[in-house]
This record gives structure tokens, C-alpha cells and sequence, in this order.
């Protein structure tokens, strides 16, 4: 069995990449995909520690993680979708009427 | 083999004793009213899709919100007790009922407002549908009693506010505010479910109660370490959804860019949803004497005094009043979480949590009134800056005075029930020895007063620039707004009403 440590060094690499990802890509599309990398290194651990800990919780939770990951890109998109029409970008650093 | 286990199967069902009533499902009928109420709209918009009879279904969501209340209030006072469904996945009792109760009010009286609001606008239902679904989503977090559900039903209250933020799609404010409040969002959602599976992966289980078994028991020590981590980022998703420092930045775009009565929804009962889903997660999964190495209550007196200091210290500085109002939910989003940092062991643990609740239930009524009074304005078209609420108490001197009402009691003066649930936390600060947080409670309120007056001085003494001229006295708005006052000012004689409730609630999670 592969130990366990593995497979957190795995996810949190992934995790890690997500989180780069967003904060230096200004393209909404490329956050999105940053998005589910993170929400996989999540993924990643439940099955791997479901097998180790010796029950199904996590295998099945992450099917759940899996379905709304998507539904939140199909509102992802429908948000992004406007703002192109409204500023003809998908930066998310044009979107400005507003100060931080 | 498998003959015999269908053979014996209904044997066994039939030896127990016949049970009448709906097997304990009654109770959650809060959200399968909600939920039908959602179904229903969605009906009503199969069989019209191009009608745009905004008072049907507002009427329709006004009623099946109201109902929602009206059932909760019955088993609030009753007081069922703890009842659990699901194999343990949810769980209602007072605290969740206590916090339905919110919801569902902020879900009514946002609803009754938006029938002007909305007016004739394309895609009334979708808004209405989302509306209701958060709501739903909102009730589901009070119940949940594992992480998987609390993750789901999160979800289930952020994507339809995603989209009802972007709602007015031609306005580049608000689709800026949806695409921030979505980015921020999601981000933490993906921080709140690595942290999940970190939790799951120390100690094997989701559900509140094994997690919190297995932590006394004592975990593998190479795995405190991942246990630590995981609980940090949980606590990050939870101070997202409460608009708490670090994940606050959302808060003030988006209540500024959303439709006004989506502002008041989101700044009150969703803020609400966030805090019962940190009450239950850190009192229930990770109570502080059996999760060792993590103090997350020193963690939440830092995040207490650093929001509500910041949240009130921006709030003086703005220009136009519904930012204003934003930032000072954040102040009272710190306020809040007194009830979480004064948990030291010192104090009447179940007092100061529900001193907590009862400022949430009160600041449900006052800052909703206070945002959907905004919603006013913006239907009139009068501007957004102090300034150009001038002179409006000649114009329209009932919402005025609502408005006088909302501010004054956010502010904490005695004009409504936040003057009682500020002083119940102050004394739960005191109690609890943490004195920096009462001192902050004190400070910023008298800080809070300073920008709340503001609004007060242009309506009731300034004299109104050039020609300000209103037309029309909306129903629907007026109703809501004057609903939300009487009962902000009932609040202050009558919350006896609710504290003892939240006392018995509060009580249950230690």
C-alpha cells in the first residue's frame, strides 16, 4: 500500500498549483480551471483516505464534490458570459466601476 | 442467500410497532415548504414563461416564506427538542430552528420588497426561484450535522447568490459585484472543502459528532499537523461566508453592485447562515478541550476585534450610504463573533452564544430594513451619496423615520432591539475576561454612531438640493420596510420572547 503521506504531498501540490494559478492569471476561464484543480486535490484526498481509513465516507463525498464543482462552473461561466458582454473582456482586473 | 434476505426482510419491518406521522421528517418542514415554494414558482413559470406577473410570484414567495416562518415559530416555542434525520446527516433543534426563524423572515420581507424592485423586468421568476433556493440552502446549513452536508448545502445557498447579484445583467456594477462575489466565492468554497478532507483524512469521519469522538480519543500524532491545517481552512470558508477578515473583500462590491434587496438578503440571513454553520462546527466537531494544538478561540477574538474595527473604521469613510452599510455589516459581522471568541471557559458559555444569536436575529430584521430602505431610494432614483438624501423626510417621512429606527439601533441606542443584544454581548465580553473585545464593542459603536448619523442629519435637517422630487409610494417596499421596524422596535421590550429560546438552543451545543 502506498503510504499515506504520498497522496497528501500529491494533493497538496495540486492544491498548490490551483492557488498559483489564481493568483497571478488575470483570464476568468484560467481561474475557473484553477478552481477545480483545487477542488480535485480535495478529491484527491478523500478516495486516497477513504481507502486508508477503511470506509466509503469519502469515496462518496467526493462524488458530491464532483457535482457541485460543476454547477458552480455552469454559474461560473453564466457570470463570465455577462462579463464580456458588459466589458468585452474576460480580465477579471477590467471590471473596475467599483474600488477594491 | 439473497432469498432469504428478502423473505425476512418485511418479517422483521412487520414485528415493530406501526407508526403513524411522518417518521420525524415533520421536522424539516421549514425547508420542504421552502422547497416546494421554489417547485411552485418554477410551475408558474413553465405554464407563463413570457408573463412578467410580478405580484403572483412575489405573492407566492411571500406566502411560502411566511408559512416557513410561521411553522418554525410553533416548533421554536414548542420546543421539540434535538431531533436527527438521515442517519445523523442533519439534525434539527433549537439552534437550527432559531436560525430557519431568520431566514425565513429576511426571505419574506425581501420578497414583499422586490415586488417593486424587480417591476417589469425580464427573467421575475428565475430571480424569485433563486431567492427561495438559497433560503432553502440557508435552513439545510442550520440542520447540518456533517461536514458533507454543511459543504453541499453551502453550495446550494452561494450559486443561486452568485447569480442573483449579476441579476441585473445590463448593469456593469452589479455584474462586476456577481463576478467578484463568484471568484472570492468559489476560491473559499475550494479552501472550506480542502480543509474537509484533511479533517476526514485525521480522523476518518465527516459526521460532527464521530469527528469530535474521535479527537477526544485522541488521533495519530504524526496526522495533528494535517488536523491543524485542515481546521484553518474551515474556518476560512465559514469567515467567507460571514464576511469576516481575511475573506471580507467580496462583501462591500457586491452588496454595492447587487439589486438592493439582494444586498439586504445576502448581508443578513446569508451572513446568518455562516455564523450557525461556525457555531455548530466548532462547538460540535471540534470542541476546544478535545482538539488539542488548534485554539480557534483565540483565533476568534483576533478575527472578532480585527473585523469589527476595520469593518466600522471603512465604514466612516465612505461617500455613498449602501457602501456604508456594507462595511458596517462587516463591524457587526465582528460583533457577532464575540459569541465565538468569549468562549474562554470564564463566562455562562451558553449565554454569550446566545447573546451572539439574539444580535444575529436582531441585526435580521434592522439591517435588512436599513438596505431594503436603500432599495427605496434607488426606486425613486434620488442617487447614492449622503447628499442626495437630503431633505427626503419631507418627501417620505414613514420611511424616514424606519430609517431613523434601523440606523439608530445599528448604531446601538435604544430605539430597537440592537441597543439589548449589544449589551448581552458586552456582558458576555466582560464575563469571559476578554476585556480588548468589549472595549472594542464600546468603541466602535460610539465610532458606528458618527456615520450612522450622517444619514439621519441629511434626512431629517439638511435641506434638499435643487428639486428632489419623488414619485410614487411603493407598496410592496413600504410594507416590508415598515414591517421591519415595528418588529426591530417590538425587539426591544419583547425579546425575552426570543432569548430564552436562544438560551435553551445555545445551551444544547455544549
Amino acid at each position: 500500500m502506498v503510504p499515506s503521506q504520498y497522496y497528501l504531498v500529491l494533493s497538496a501540490a495540486v492544491f498548490c498549483i490551483g492557488l498559483f494559478g489564481i493568483l497571478t492569471r488575470r483570464n476568468a476561464l484560467v481561474f475557473l480551471m484553477s478552481v477545480e484543480l483545487m477542488l480535485n486535490a480535495a478529491n484527491i484526498n478523500l478516495v486516497a483516505f477513504s481507502v486508508q481509513n477503511g470506509n466509503l465516507t469519502g469515496q462518496v463525498f467526493s462524488l458530491f464534490t464532483i457535482a457541485t464543482a460543476a454547477a458552480e462552473v455552469a454559474v461560473g461561466i453564466g457570470i463570465i458570459l455577462v462579463l464580456y458582454r458588459n466589458f468585452n473582456d474576460v480580465d477579471v482586473t477590467t471590471a473596475t466601476t467599483m474600488r477594491w | 442467500m439473497s432469498v432469504a434476505t428478502t423473505i425476512t426482510t418485511p418479517a422483521a419491518v412487520s414485528n415493530q410497532p406501526l407508526q403513524l406521522g411522518l417518521g420525524g421528517y415533520e421536522a424539516i418542514a421549514p425547508t420542504i415548504i421552502l422547497g416546494l415554494t421554489a417547485l411552485a414558482l418554477f410551475t408558474i413559470d413553465s405554464i407563463a414563461p413570457e408573463s412578467r406577473n410580478n405580484t403572483l410570484l412575489s405573492g407566492v414567495t411571500v406566502v411560502g416564506s411566511l408559512i416557513a416562518v410561521v411553522v418554525t415559530g410553533w416548533q421554536l416555542l414548542t420546543g421539540a427538542g434535538s431531533v436527527e434525520l438521515f442517519s445523523g446527516q442533519l439534525v434539527v433543534d433549537g439552534m437550527s430552528l432559531f436560525f430557519t426563524f431568520i431566514f425565513t423572515s429576511v426571505t419574506a420581507l425581501v420578497a414583499l420588497a422586490s415586488h417593486e424592485y424587480v417591476g417589469d423586468r425580464a427573467y421575475q421568476a428565475e430571480y424569485y426561484v433563486l431567492v427561495v433556493l438559497a433560503a432553502t440552502g440557508m435552513t439545510l446549513i442550520a440542520s447540518a450535522n456533517s461536514l458533507a452536508t454543511a459543504f453541499v448545502s453551502l453550495e446550494l445557498t452561494s450559486l443561486p447568490s452568485y447569480a442573483l447579484v449579476a441579476y441585473l445583467k445590463d448593469n456593469r456594477g452589479s455584474v462586476e459585484a456577481g463576478l467578484k462575489y463568484f471568484l472570492i466565492g468559489s476560491l473559499s468554497s475550494a479552501v472550506f472543502v480542502y480543509g474537509i478532507s484533511l479533517v476526514y483524512a485525521a480522523t476518518g469521519s465527516l459526521l460532527f459528532t464521530e469527528v469530535a469522538a474521535t479527537l477526544s480519543a485522541g488521533i495519530d500524532g504524526s496526522l495533528t499537523g494535517v488536523l491543524g491545517i485542515g481546521v484553518v481552512m474551515i474556518l476560512g470558508g465559514v469567515a467567507f461566508k460571514t464576511a469576516s477578515i481575511p475573506f471580507h473583500f467580496w462583501a462591500p462590491e457586491a452588496y454595492e453592485g447587487a439589486p438592493a434587496p439582494i444586498s439586504a438578503f445576502l448581508s443578513s440571513a446569508s451572513k446568518a447562515a455562516g455564523f450557525v454553520l461556525a457555531f455548530r462546527v466548532f462547538l460540535t466537531a471540534f470542541p476546544i478541550d478535545a482538539i488539542a494544538g488548534v485554539d480557534w478561540v483565540l483565533a476568534f477574538q483576533i478575527l472578532a476585534l480585527v473585523t469589527m474595527t476595520l469593518g466600522n473604521f471603512a465604514a466612516a469613510t465612505q461617500e455613498t450610504v449602501k457602501r456604508m452599510l456594507a462595511y458596517s455589516s462587516i463591524g457587526h459581522a465582528g460583533y457577532a463573533l464575540i459569541a465565538l471568541g468569549a468562549l474562554t471557559g470564564a463566562a455562562n458559555q451558553p449565554f454569550v452564544l446566545s447573546a451572539g444569536m439574539i444580535h444575529l436575529l436582531v441585526y435580521g430584521f434592522m439591517n435588512t430594513g436599513a438596505f431594503l430602505f436603500v432599495a427605496l431610494a434607488e426606486h425613486w432614483g434620488i442617487g447614492r451619496t449622503f447628499e442626495d438624501y437630503n431633505g427626503l423626510a419631507s418627501k417620505a417621512p414613514v420611511a424616514c423615520a424606519a430609517m431613523s429606527i434601523f440606523l439608530f439601533s445599528l448604531a446601538g441606542l435604544p430605539t430597537g432591539g440592537g441597543f439589548l443584544s449589544k449589551y448581552f454581548l458586552l456582558i458576555g465580553a466582560v464575563e469571559a475576561q476578554t476585556y480588548v473585545l468589549a472595549a472594542g464593542l464600546i468603541i466602535n459603536s460610539a465610532l458606528s454612531l458618527y456615520f450612522y448619523s450622517r444619514v439621519v442629519k441629511a434626512m431629517w435637517i439638511e435641506e434638499p438640493a435643487g428639486d428632489l422630487s419623488i414619485e410614487g409610494y411603493p407598496t410592496g417596499l413600504y410594507a416590508a420596510i415598515v414591517t421591519a421596524a415595528v418588529v426591530t422596535l417590538l425587539l426591544l421590550p419583547a425579546l425575552a420572547i426570543f432569548s430564552d429560546p436562544a438560551l435553551t438552543a445555545g445551551s444544547g451545543l455544549f
